[in-house]
C-alpha cells in the first residue's frame, strides 16, 4: 500500500492505495465519482480522460500513485468552468451524444481542444479527437459542437 | 376527441432537444458498472485459451476453493436453450459455464469472486485448467468438409441449418443473356458498444426477488430467460437496465455472465458485479457479420436484372443464443438478398455452419449489411461488364412506386416509397457527372478517385407473423404502453422497450405531446425495468418507435377520453363539447387543466361524475401494426473515395445519404442514428476485423489490433430525407435505428472498385484494408501480364 495525497475537483484527498490501482479505479470505486468511464482500459478510447494539473490524461493507464501531489479534475468538477458550460450546451444542441458513455471523456478532451486551439478548423478538430472513440454518433454532432464553441469563444 | 398539440411544435416532426442529455453531460448518468454495495463481490472469469478441447481438469487455487466455481458446482444452473422451429435446425445449448468441453477461445470455464476485480482476476489466473486439445474448425467453408472435425459430436456434421429456394431460370434464359458471377466475404467482427456488457445482481429478501441491473436492450427477455435457466418463477426476478452505453444487438440476448451472476447472488447471498473489459469483449464478443457469398445476377444486355442465384454461407460460431437462435441470420439473408429489386426468378441456398468461434449474434442491420454488400457489389460488377452506369441498373430494376404495396420475390410485403427516386437524388447529391469528368482528366497515377453507391430496403418493426415464420422461441405480439396522470397533472409514461442512445425519453414524450399537447418536459418516460413497465420483447429490429410509439399514442387517446368525461362534468357541459388540446381540456364554457383532473380523481373523488371510467387516469394499451408484416424503410448512400494504388489506402472524400423512414418523429434523432450507423458501416468496410489463426486463436484482442472508426475515419456526411408514411402504422412511422449500417460497405466497396476499374482490380472481401486493396491490384496486374504473355 502506498499513501497518496492529491486534490480531486478542488477537494484535498488522502488515501492508502494498492500500487497497482489505476487512477480510474481510484476515482470511480474509491471516490465514487462514476462520471469517469472505462471503455477499453488500454489507453485507446479516451472515455476515461480526466485533467491532471490541467492536462488531459487517460486515467485507465495512469496509476493512482502517479497522481500523488497532483490536481485532478473529473467531469464532476467543472461546475463553474466557462468553456465546459459552453461545451455542455453545444453538445446538447448539436445532438453530440446518444448513449452518453463516451460523453464525459469527450467533453474533457473537447475542453482541451477549444482552450488550446482557438483557430482549429474541422480537420484539426477531427485529428485532435482521434484519441476519443464514440460508437454511436458518427462524430457529426461532436465535431459540430466543438466547432461552434470555438466560434463562440472567438467573438 | 383529443387533437393534441398546439403550434409550438414539440410533437411529431419536431427537432426536440433530448431530455436525457443533461445527466450524461454532468457525469451523473448511472450505468450498471456504477452500482456498488457494501460487501459486494466482483466476478472474474477463467476463460478457455483454446478453441476446441475437452476439459481434463480444473484446479482451484489452494485455500480459495470456495471462491471459484465451475459448472460442476452449479448443478441447478441449466444451459441456455434457444429452440427454433426452422426445418432441420440444430441449435446447440449454450452452457453458461463450459460442461465437459470448450468450443471457442474465451468461453467461460470458471468464475472467481473476490472483494475487488483485481483480486478476482488473481484467482482466475491462479486457477489451472488442463485441456485435452481437439482439432478446431475455424473457417465456415472448411466446416463443410466431410472429414471436418465435429464441434457437436452428436450432430454428425457441422450444419446448423439450411434454407433453400429454387426457381426455373429457363423462364428468363432468352432475355437474360448477361450473367455475372462474383464471390464475396464479409469479415467477422465485434459490435463494441463503448460500454461493454455489465451486470450487478443481488437478492432482495424483502420481495424475495433476484434483482438484476444489467446492461441490456431487452430486460423482460432477460427476466424470462433467467427464470427458466435458474429454476425460478418469473415473479421472483426483476431486471433493470439503467443507463446503457450502446447495444447494437449484442445486448439483445441473454448472456452467460447474467445467468452466472444470478446463480451466485442467490446461492451466496452477497451482491455480485461483473464489468466486461474490452479484451473480454473483443475475444468473446467477436460474434457478428461473418458471411460468404456466391452471387450470380442474370440480366438483359441493357442491365435489367431478371434473375438472382445465391449461395450463402454463414459462420454461426459454437452455440445458439437465447432467444433469437443462430438461425436468424440465415433466414434474414434468404429474405433480403433481392433487396428492392423486382426480379422474376430467385434461387438461394443458405447454409449456417457451426465453428469454434463465439456464437453469432445479430448486429445492427443483422444479415442485411452482408446481403446488401453482396448484391450491390455484383450490380456494379454487372455495370462495368456491360458498360452502363450502375445507378441506371438500379432504377431500371427496382420495384416502382406505382407497384406498391408489393410482395417481393422473397415474400417481403413492401409498403410505401419511391426507391428509384432515392437513387436519383443521391446520384445528384454526390455529383456523379463531376466525378466522372475528374476521373477522365486524372492521369491514373498515384491516387485514383472512385464513386460508388448502395441501396437497400429494410423491413422494420415486423411483428408476430414474421417472427412466428422464423420459428424462434420468442415472438413479439402487441406492444404495450402505460400512461398515468399524476395528481399534479404530469404524465408518467411506461414502456417495456429500452432506450440506450435512441433518445426515447424524448421521442416517446413527443408522441404524448402529439396526442395530449402536454409539454415533453412534464412527461417522465420510464423504460427498461420489468417491475415498472409492461412486458415487451425489447429494443431490436428497429421496432421501438413504431411499436412502443404506437402504443403510447393509443394509450394517450384513451386517457384523453377519460379526462374529457371528468372535464365535461366539471364544466357542466356535454361530453361532445370538450376536447383535449394543448395540455388542457377545453370547451366553449372554459377549460380544465390536467392538474385539476388529477386533483379530482385522486384527492377529491366526490367531485367526479357517476359515469366516470373506473379505470381512472391510468391506461395501458397495446398496439401492433395491421398488417404486421413490417414497415419498409429504404435509403441510398453514395460516396466518393480516393485509393492510393501504392499503399492501398482508401480515403472517403465525400458521403451522401438519402433516406426514407416514413414519418419522422424527431429528425435530429433520425439523422443521429443514420450517421452513427453509417460510421459503423465504415468500420465494417474499411477497418474492423476479428482475425483468427488456424488454431482458432483470436488475433485482435485490444483496440491496437482491432481498428475502430475514429473522427478522422468518419466523413462529413450530407443527408437528405424523403418521407413516405407507411400505410400500416400509427402516423406512418417506420423504424430506422439500423438502416445506416446497411449500405455502407457496398457503397464504399463499389467506390473502390470504380476507382480501380482502369486497372481491372476488384476488392471482394471486407474490410478493404490497404493489404487487401494492394493484393487486388497485384492480382489484376498479374492477370494482365498473363493475358499479354
Ligand atoms: S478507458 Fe482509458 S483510454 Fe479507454
Ligand atoms: S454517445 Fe455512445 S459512445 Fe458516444
Amino acid at each position: 500500500m502506498t499513501e497518496l495525497t492529491l486534490k480531486i475537483n478542488g477537494e484535498d484527498v488522502t488515501a492508502d492505495v494498492e500500487t497497482r490501482l489505476s487512477l480510474a479505479d481510484f476515482i470511480r470505486d474509491h471516490r465514487r465519482l462514476t462520471g469517469t468511464h472505462l471503455g477499453c482500459e488500454h489507453g485507446v478510447c479516451g472515455a476515461c480522460t480526466v485533467l491532471m494539473n490541467g492536462e488531459p490524461v487517460r486515467s485507465c493507464i495512469t496509476f493512482a500513485v502517479v497522481a500523488d501531489g497532483t490536481e485532478i479534475t473529473t467531469i464532476e468538477g467543472f461546475e463553474d468552468d466557462d468553456p465546459m458550460t459552453l461545451l455542455r450546451q453545444a453538445f446538447h444542441e448539436n445532438h453530440a451524444l446518444q448513449c452518453g458513455y463516451c460523453t464525459p471523456g469527450m467533453l474533457v478532451a473537447a475542453r482541451d481542444i477549444v482552450t488550446r486551439l482557438p483557430d482549429a478548423d474541422e480537420d484539426r478538430v477531427r485529428l485532435e479527437l482521434a484519441g476519443n472513440l464514440c460508437r454511436c454518433t458518427g462524430y457529426v454532432g461532436i465535431v459540430n459542437a466543438i466547432l461552434s464553441v470555438i466560434e463562440k469563444r472567438r467573438l | 376527441m383529443a387533437d393534441g398539440g398546439t403550434t409550438e411544435g414539440k410533437g411529431i416532426g419536431a427537432r426536440v432537444l433530448r431530455k436525457e442529455d443533461w445527466r450524461h453531460l454532468a457525469g451523473k448518468a448511472k450505468f450498471t458498472g456504477d452500482f456498488q454495495r457494501p460487501g459486494q463481490k466482483e466476478m472474474a472469469f477463467v476463460r478457455s485459451e483454446v478453441a476446441h478441447a475437452r476439459i481434463v481438469s480444473v484446479t482451484k487455487p489452494a485455500g480459495f476453493e470456495s471462491s471459484v466455481f465451475t459448472a460442476k458446482d452449479m448443478p441447478d444452473m441449466q444451459p441456455m436453450r434457444a429452440p427454433s422451429k426452422m426445418p432441420g435446425y440444430k441449435g446447440a445449448d449454450y452452457p453458461a459455464l463450459a460442461i465437459g468441453k470448450v468450443r471457442f477461445v474465451g468461453e467461460p470455464v470458471a468464475v472467481c469472486i473476490a472483494d475487488t476485480r483485481a483480486e478476482a482476476e488473481d484467482l482466475a489466473q491462479a486457477t489451472l485448467v488442463e485441456f485435452g486439445e481437439l482439432p478446431a474448425v475455424v473457417d465456415m467453408l472448411a466446416a463443410k468438409a466431410g472429414d471436418a472435425p465435429l464441434i457437436h459430436e452428436d450432430w454428425g456434421d457441422n450444419l446448423v441449418m439450411e434454407t433453400f429456394a429454387d426457381d426455373d431460370f429457363g423462364k428468363i434464359a432468352d432475355r437474360a443473356t448477361v450473367v455475372v458471377k462474383r464471390e464475396y466475404r464479409m469479415a467477422r467482427h465485434a459490435m463494441n458498444p463503448m460500454e461493454g456488457r455489465a451486470v450487478f445482481a443481488e437478492w432482495d429478501d424483502r420481495t424475495d426477488q433476484l434483482m438484476m441491473w444489467t446492461s441490456t436492450q431487452v430486460p423482460h427477455l432477460i427476466r424470462t430467460g433467467l427464470a427458466q435457466f435458474l429454476g425460478l418463477e418469473q415473479r421472483q426476478v426483476r431486471v433493470i437496465a439503467p443507463d446503457v452505453g450502446g447495444g447494437f444487438g449484442c445486448k439483445a440476448l441473454l448472456q452467460p455472465e447474467e445467468v452466472i451472476a444470478g446463480w451466485l447472488t442467490r446461492h451466496l447471498e452477497v451482491p455480485v458485479r461483473w464489468i466486461e473489459d474490452r479484451r473480454e469483449h473483443l475475444v468473446t464478443g467477436a460474434n457478428c457479420r461473418e458471411h460468404h457469398y456466391f452471387v450470380t445476377i442474370h440480366a438483359t444486355p441493357e442491365g435489367r436484372i431478371l434473375g438472382l442465384d445465391c449461395d450463402v454461407t454463414i459462420d454461426a460460431g459454437a452455440y445458439s443464443v437465447y432467444p433469437f437462435t443462430n438461425g436468424l441470420e440465415g433466414a434474414m439473408a434468404h429474405g433480403n438478398l433481392p433487396g428492392p429489386y423486382d426480379i422474376e426468378v430467385y434461387r438461394c441456398r443458405t447454409q449456417t455452419m457451426t465453428t469454434n468461434k463465439p456464437p453469432l449474434m445479430p448486429y445492427r442491420g443483422v444479415a442485411r449489411p452482408g446481403v446488401c454488400y453482396a448484391m450491390e457489389m455484383t450490380i456494379d460488377a454487372l455495370a462495368r461488364d456491360i458498360g452502363v452506369e450502375a445507378h441506371d441498373i438500379r432504377t431500371m430494376s427496382m420495384v416502382k412506386q406505382e407497384q406498391l404495396p408489393f410482395m417481393s420475390i422473397a415474400k417481403k410485403h413492401f409498403d410505401s416509397g419511391d426507391y428509384a427516386k432515392s437513387v436519383e437524388m443521391v446520384v445528384d447529391m454526390i455529383g456523379l457527372d463531376k466525378i466522372r469528368s475528374e476521373q477522365i482528366s486524372a492521369n491514373g497515377e498515384g491516387r485514383l478517385v472512385g464513386v460508388g453507391m448502395g441501396s437497400f430496403v429494410e423491413q422494420t418493426a415486423h411483428g408476430t407473423s414474421v417472427f412466428a415464420s422464423w420459428g424462434v422461441a420468442m415472438v413479439p405480439g402487441y406492444e404495450q404502453a402505460t400512461v398515468r396522470l399524476t395528481p399534479d397533472g404530469g404524465l408518467e409514461l411506461r414502456i417495456g422497450v429500452q432506450s440506450h442512445g435512441q433518445g426515447m425519453e424524448t421521442s416517446m414524450a413527443q408522441m404524448a405531446y402529439e396526442v395530449l399537447g402536454i409539454d415533453p418536459s412534464q412527461v417522465t418516460v420510464t423504460h427498461g425495468d420489468t417491475g415498472l413497465t409492461p412486458y415487451s420483447t425489447g429494443t431490436y429490429a428497429s421496432r421501438s418507435m413504431v411499436m412502443a410509439g404506437g402504443a403510447t399514442a393509443r394509450a394517450c387517446r384513451v386517457l384523453a377520453e377519460r379526462m374529457e368525461i371528468i372535464a365535461a362534468h366539471l364544466l357542466q357541459c356535454e361530453r361532445a363539447e370538450v376536447t383535449v388540446r394543448g395540455g388542457k381540456i377545453v370547451s366553449g364554457k372554459g377549460e380544465v387543466s390536467f392538474a385539476e383532473i388529477g386533483r379530482v380523481w385522486y384527492l377529491n373523488p366526490d367531485e367526479l361524475p357517476d359515469d366516470v371510467d373506473q379505470g381512472g387516469i391510468e391506461v395501458t394499451m397495446g398496439y401492433r401494426p395491421e398488417p404486421d408484416s413490417g414497415a419498409f424503410t429504404y435509403a441510398s448512400h453514395a460516396c466518393k473515395v480516393a485509393v492510393d494504388i501504392d499503399t492501398g489506402e482508401v480515403e472517403v472524400l465525400d458521403y451522401a445519404i438519402v433516406e426514407d423512414c416514413g414519418t419522422m418523429v424527431n429528425p435530429m434523432i433520425v439523422e443521429g442514428q443514420t450517421y452513427g450507423g453509417a460510421t459503423q458501416g465504415i468500420g465494417t468496410a474499411l477497418l474492423e476485423e476479428s482475425t483468427y489463426d488456424s488454431f482458432g486463436n483470436p488475433g485482435a484482442s485490444t483496440f491496437a489490433d482491432y481498428m475502430m472508426p475514429g473522427a478522422t475515419d468518419a466523413p462529413h456526411y450530407r443527408i437528405d430525407h424523403m418521407e413516405s408514411p407507411s400505410p400500416f402504422t400509427e402516423y406512418g412511422i417506420k423504424g430506422m435505428g439500423e438502416g445506416g449500417t446497411i449500405p455502407t460497405p457496398a457503397a464504399i466497396g463499389n467506390a473502390i472498385n470504380d476507382a480501380l476499374k482502369t486497372i481491372g482490380a476488384e476488392v471482394t472481401e471486407t474490410p478493404f484494408t490497404p493489404r487487401r486493396v494492394r493484393a487486388a491490384i497485384a492480382a489484376a496486374n498479374k492477370n494482365r501480364q498473363g493475358d499479354a504473355a
